[in-house]
């Protein structure tokens, strides 16, 4: 034991040392490079507009102004998409992590004699699609969502990839669990809710995690289904700013500005508040990430 | 019938737990599949879905007939190549270099900053995208400060691929890169162990111990890729090209067709068959990547 540790202390060769100088500046600066979108954003939507114009982004501001941010606050469109997202990212996961679990759950008990089949019928609904026309037309014609807002919610409920990585979360469980649970008469509905539940939290966030991010990001569903702008959802809100001829008028209320709305500010203001939320709980985030994906690779 | 209803009584509890489930899937992946047989009629609004006319292969004869089916299909497979091969490559070489860097301090933020690009919207990024590289963006003014010829990326169709792939690299590599750690951390310390007395350098450990174990780790990642090579990513082509129709002809994916056939043409028959010819595709590709995930690696099977 004491010859490997002293081994392992063996000075680095000059070459390790020209590699170890490579992988940090090679690491710094791609980091640096992920980031820096990030910065110009933030920093720049403080930016005076005339300045925003005539010099663009950069890398450092003199001066620091809250005007676009004043300016899309007093609108009220941004109140509303902030409804909006917020709305379809809380019952969105709260209703999918309820219907993936449960299934899941289903797919994972030794009990079920069709567990497979199901299993099958999952898989499947992964490896043939029925495409953007049959969605389309059973949003559209068939259940009535365009323009609602559960047009939003509903298509996003159960990711069969999230399902099975419940499913094998459930079937590592001791099964002993149930089996004591059954003999002293507790029905299936109470062992899951009460047991089975409390018991799997890690997994549960971390696919929960995997959900709201989805419902957060999401502006697919919205393209397709939503035209009405009381339901137009934050990544909406951004599309329209970036196409539309007149920010002021879609942001609203910018009767408080009698000079040139801040166009360029606006936009920059309204994707900093937009990521806002994801960068403030970030840490958290990541963390939870991190384990999932981590559990993920060492089952896979 | 006799057992199933017998199994259904018996474990009707848990059937009912999963019920949710089973009427979800039936609504949202089944029932759109009736969406298939509008690729063989002429549908029109009024007639419904049973009533329009069966046309036949009609509307194949139509995709196939032009030459848009060649484009697309090349762009999809050909993008997905580019992100699969550098997206994969660089989080390897990303997470390799990580794992050498022995101060925990900068390790972790620089994890942090590049998992970072990975929770953003494509909105957003393609907002980034924009600001970086159109006409009077961050790229033309740092050219014009060096007195270079300022460029216009949105109008320059070659260039997308490239862009596109350090997009998507510059989204990923955090993603991916984890996955990859958490593989370097399952290998067992001894074989690095024996390898420092041997006098190996970490250069000849990385080459010889770190890349060969991630094998199988790296092959699950480029069959998935695989499996899914004719589904462009739609939020990813049309959040940052949208409209531009300069830029289809590197830039245009089965996906963005058929959605421009649907949405801006109109055309639910014509859009179904390019949707059925797509879904058709990856079903086979996805035969083969079973089949090849089988024949690489046994390790390395996923379902």
């Amino acid at each position: 034991m004491f010859y490997m540790t002293a081994a392992l202390k063996t000075k680095p060769t000059t070459g390790d040392r020209l590699l170890a100088i490579a992988v940090y500046a090679i690491i710094i600066a791609f980091a640096l490079a992920c980031l820096i979108p990030f910065w110009l954003v933030f920093l720049n939507s403080f930016a005076e507009e005339s300045v925003l114009q005539t010099e663009g982004y950069k890398l450092w501001i003199d001066s620091f102004h809250l005007d676009a941010y004043r300016f899309v606050l007093a609108g009220k469109q941004v109140a509303k998409s902030y409804g909006v997202t917020v709305f379809v990212t809380v019952v969105g996961t709260a209703s999918a992590l309820l219907l993936t679990s449960t299934y899941a759950y289903v797919l994972s008990h030794r009990r079920v004699k069709y567990r497979n089949v199901l299993s099958f019928l999952t898989y499947f609904t992964m490896i043939f699609g029925a495409g953007l026309v049959g969605f389309y037309m059973l949003m559209v014609s068939w259940l009535h969502l365009k323009d609602s807002i559960w047009a939003m919610i509903l298509p996003y409920l159960l990711n069969p990839f999230y399902a099975f990585i419940l499913v094998a979360f459930f079937r590592n469980l001791p099964y002993e669990i149930y089996e004591s649970a059954t003999v002293d008469g507790v029905g299936d509905f109470r062992i899951f809710f009460r047991i089975v539940w409390p018991i799997s939290t890690p997994a549960l966030a971390t696919v929960g995690l995997f959900y709201a991010l989805q419902f957060w990001n999401d502006w697919w569903l919205s393209l397709l289904f939503i035209d009405d702008r009381d339901l137009h959802s934050l990544q909406m809100m951004i599309r329209q700013l970036m196409s539309s001829v007149s920010a002021a008028s879609y942001v609203g209320g910018g009767t408080a500005y009698v000079s040139q709305p801040p166009t360029e500010g606006v936009k920059l203001a309204t994707v900093c508040l937009t990521i806002g939320p994801i960068v403030l709980l970030y840490p958290y985030v990541q963390r939870h990430f991190v384990q999932g994906l981590t559990i993920g690779a060492v089952k896979g | 019938m006799h057992g199933l209803i017998k199994e259904l009584r018996t474990n009707r509890s848990l059937y009912a737990l999963g019920l949710p489930g089973m009427i979800f899937l039936f609504v949202f992946a089944y029932l759109p599949l009736f969406g298939h047989l509008l690729a063989f009629k002429d549908y029109k609004l009024r007639d419904g879905i049973w009533g329009s006319k069966w046309v036949g292969f009609t509307n194949f004869k139509f995709f196939f007939g032009g030459e848009d089916w060649k484009l697309v299909t090349f762009n999809t497979i050909y993008l997905n190549l580019l992100f699969l091969v550098f997206g994969l490559g660089f989080a390897l070489l990303v997470a390799l270099l990580l794992n050498e860097i022995r101060r925990a301090a900068i390790k972790t933020v620089s994890q942090s900053f590049i998992f970072l690009p990975y929770f953003i919207s494509w909105l957003v990024v393609s907002f980034m995208t924009y600001a970086m590289f159109h006409t009077d963006g961050v790229l033309n003014r740092a050219l014009e400060a060096v007195k270079a010829d300022p460029v216009n990326l949105y109008q320059t169709p070659g260039i997308w691929p490239l862009l596109l792939t350090l997009i998507y690299v510059w989204k990923f590599s955090g993603y991916y890169s984890i996955i990859f750690l958490a593989a370097i951390t399952g290998i067992s310390s001894e074989i690095y162990e024996s390898a420092t007395i041997d006098g190996a350098s970490r250069y000849r450990q990385i080459l010889h111990i770190t890349i060969p174990q991630l094998r199988s780790v790296v092959i699950v990642l480029a069959l998935l890729g695989i499996g899914r090579i004719f589904y462009g990513d739609f939020g990813m082509i049309y959040g940052i090209i949208g409209d531009n129709g300069m830029l289809y002809p590197t830039t245009d994916v089965i996906d963005t067709y058929s959605y421009r056939a649907l949405r801006q043409l109109g055309d639910f028959s014509m859009s179904s068959a390019i949707v059925l010819y797509q879904s058709f595709l990856g079903l086979c590709a996805i035969l083969l990547f079973n089949w090849l995930a089988r024949k690489v690696d046994r390790d390395a099977t996923l379902y």
